[in-house]
């Protein structure tokens, strides 16, 4: 099984993102990270190898050169071969044009290995912008089938079937391979990379794919000025103002002090 | 689609038992601006088995036109199918602006049409407003919004929202429209994913989002048992219980309960946080609420940032005290 993921690198989520000088998120001092969803995707892609015994797991993604860190990562926790789409013509593109980038690079490492991907997985969404977007509109230029909000999937002589999360439950879809999954947090959490691993992931190559792999669609798509949606301007949302803090001789108290106010503030 | 050939608005409205979910109905309300903008109508669509009576009820919450189109063949949703259905819809009315509900259905139809009609989609949108030249700005949350952008989509039609939850209100007034009944089938090659089985787990809906007062525990409540004390508090009084993930995934409460950014965005008039250090992805699903009490027993927690009132303890100190004396007080009342 040729397994292909997608993966994003993002500011560490955990820290509070605010406005720069320039008018822009400050994101450049944080800490960048592979975006949560999609290590929740490699762990899921890497439990699902082991398992079967045999398999391959590529990681691709599309992003700057720092973004070389990342995939460093995934190599260290379940990644075989690693892919950076990384070109000036792709900057400022929007996800049609990554989605567009994306397809391109699987048909050139397709190419270039003479294999081609059963699984398409990413996260279902990025913690930076959360469009959710990409997975369903690479499975439309793959030509694929996509189920989304995968939280667990096995595949046998059919194909594919995984158990989508819905709002109250799942769903069970089938779907035939090759195919696109976009997972969302299942109830076990990423492995941490093992000291060798780490040490025999720096020591594997990231393979560079720029913008001479781009089919006339690809360059029709990429880049600030093919995106549709045009980002005019960022800013803070007013902030909620703090209120009170109540820390009273003892807990009893400190409750009964702010049942007293919730009365006054009429919010009971 | 050429942006001259475009005009008006078209909703697709999401049903769950036979009736449309809700934010399908508040998203009427942004449909109707943009249509009063470009002196169109607004179209709404609504498939599946049985939706007569849906169909029905929008027509008099904002529509100018509903279509319904009802079949054995939507008794259940396929994506593949509805969007499909939906694009063919698309391409005879051909509206400036699709809007759809930001539920994780609505999410996945979205970028799918964007894809059909080689379009772009805004997702979990919280605000719309007009540049002069009468295009829609998009106002969307980023980094598990704490930042807001505001962004254009100026040529490429139909141009498609997905529109959060809550950031509309269901139009009080509308104008009575009509129902049009249309038989689409899906195109054969199209269903490429198909649903084998759909369960319900958790036996009881939630419905934090319309909720007037939510009590939510987190990491800190420290055990199962800790926890009924939130579900105890909330029962007391008529609110419901929310929960963060950490809470969820150690499975003191079900998953419909997550308030935030992977769960539900609330606005409540009262929400009281629990144990709740406040981390952003738990932050961006509150923040609308009026008044918020914080009970943690780290005094630089960040839920105290955002909180009205908060109280530096022991939760499993505070919560009975507390619970008492609102017994107390709802007892004389
Ligand atoms: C992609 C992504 C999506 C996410 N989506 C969501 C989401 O939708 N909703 C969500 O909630 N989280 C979400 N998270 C997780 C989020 O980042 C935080 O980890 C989570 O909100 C923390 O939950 P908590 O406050 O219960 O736990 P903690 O952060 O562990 O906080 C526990 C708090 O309890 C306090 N405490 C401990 N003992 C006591 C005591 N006896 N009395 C009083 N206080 C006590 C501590 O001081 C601490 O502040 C997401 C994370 C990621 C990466």
């Amino acid at each position: 099984m040729n397994i292909l993921l997608c993966a994003k690198q993002v500011p560490d989520d955990a820290v509070e993102v605010s406005m720069g000088a320039d008018g822009k998120p400050a994101i450049d001092k944080i800490d960048k990270v592979v975006n949560a969803f999609d290590t929740y995707a490699l762990e899921m892609a890497a439990r699902f190898k082991e398992a079967a015994g045999e398999g391959e797991i590529t990681v691709l993604c599309v992003g700057p050169d720092d973004a070389k860190n990342g995939l460093k990562n995934c190599l260290a926790v379940g990644g075989d071969y690693a892919y950076l789409a990384s070109d000036e013509a792709f900057e400022g593109s929007d996800m049609q044009g990554i989605a567009s980038i994306l397809k391109d690079a699987i048909r050139k490492i397709e190419a270039d290995k003479g294999i081609a991907f059963d699984i398409v997985c990413t996260g279902k969404e990025a913690t930076d912008m959360a469009l959710g977007q990409g997975g369903i509109l690479l499975a439309d230029k793959l030509g694929t089938g996509v189920i989304t909000n995968v939280i667990a999937f096995d595949t046998d002589e059919n194909g594919v079937s995984a158990k989508q999360e819905t709002e109250e439950g799942y769903r069970t879809v089938a779907a035939d391979l090759p195919v696109v999954l976009t997972i969302s947090k299942p109830d076990y959490d990423p492995r941490f990379p093992k000291i060798k691993a780490k040490l025999a992931a720096r020591k594997k190559p990231i393979e560079a794919v720029a913008a001479d792999a781009l089919s006339d669609e690809g360059k029709a798509a990429a880049g600030e000025g093919n995106a549709k949606l045009k980002i005019l301007r960022s800013y803070e949302p007013p902030k909620k103002e703090s209120g009170v803090k109540i820390q009273e001789e003892s807990d009893e108290d400190s409750a009964l002090a702010a049942v007293k106010m919730m009365t006054e503030a009429k919010v009971l | 689609m050429n942006k001259q050939d475009t005009k008006g608005v078209l909703v697709y409205i999401e049903t769950a038992g036979g009736a449309p979910v809700k934010v399908s109905e508040e998203i009427l309300e942004p449909a109707r601006q943009i249509a009063a903008k470009s002196g169109s109508d607004v179209t709404a669509v609504v498939i599946g088995e049985n939706i007569g009576d849906a169909a029905a009820q929008i027509a008099e919450k904002g529509a100018d036109t509903v279509i319904a189109i009802d079949s054995p063949d939507y008794k259940d949703y396929n994506l593949d199918a509805y969007a499909d259905v939906l694009r063919q819809v698309i391409d005879d009315v051909k509206p400036e602006a699709v809007l759809i509900g930001a539920t994780q259905d609505g999410k996945d139809i979205a970028p799918k049409l964007a894809a059909a009609f080689d379009s772009a989609s805004a997702s979990d949108v919280v605000g719309i407003d007009f540049d002069d030249d009468g295009n829609i700005i998009w106002t969307m949350p980023a980094y598990s919004g704490n930042i807001l952008y505001d962004a254009v989509i100026e040529e490429a039609r139909p141009q498609i929202g997905t529109i959060r939850s809550g950031t509309f209100k269901k139009l009080e007034e509308a104008p009575k429209g009509s129902v049009e009944s249309r038989d689409i089938k899906a195109a054969d090659d199209v269903i490429k994913a198909v649903i084998r089985d759909s369960v319900k787990e958790m036996a009881e809906s939630v419905n934090l989002e319309e909720a007037e007062i939510i009590v939510s525990g987190g990491r800190g409540m420290g055990t199962k048992e800790n926890f009924q004390q939130v579900v105890d508090l909330a029962q007391l009084l008529g609110g419901v219980v929310g929960a963060t993930r950490p809470a969820i995934e150690d499975g003191w409460i079900p998953r419909n309960h997550q308030v935030g950014q992977s769960g539900k965005i609330v606005a409540p008039k009262l929400y009281i946080a629990c144990g709740i250090s406040g981390a952003t992805q738990h932050l961006t699903g509150i923040v609308n609420s009026d008044y918020i009490v914080a009970i943690n027993k780290d005094e630089d927690a960040p839920i105290f940032e955002v909180a009205n009132i908060g109280i530096v303890g022991d939760v499993n100190k505070v919560l009975p005290v507390m619970f008492e004396e609102i017994k107390k007080i709802k007892e004389e009342a």
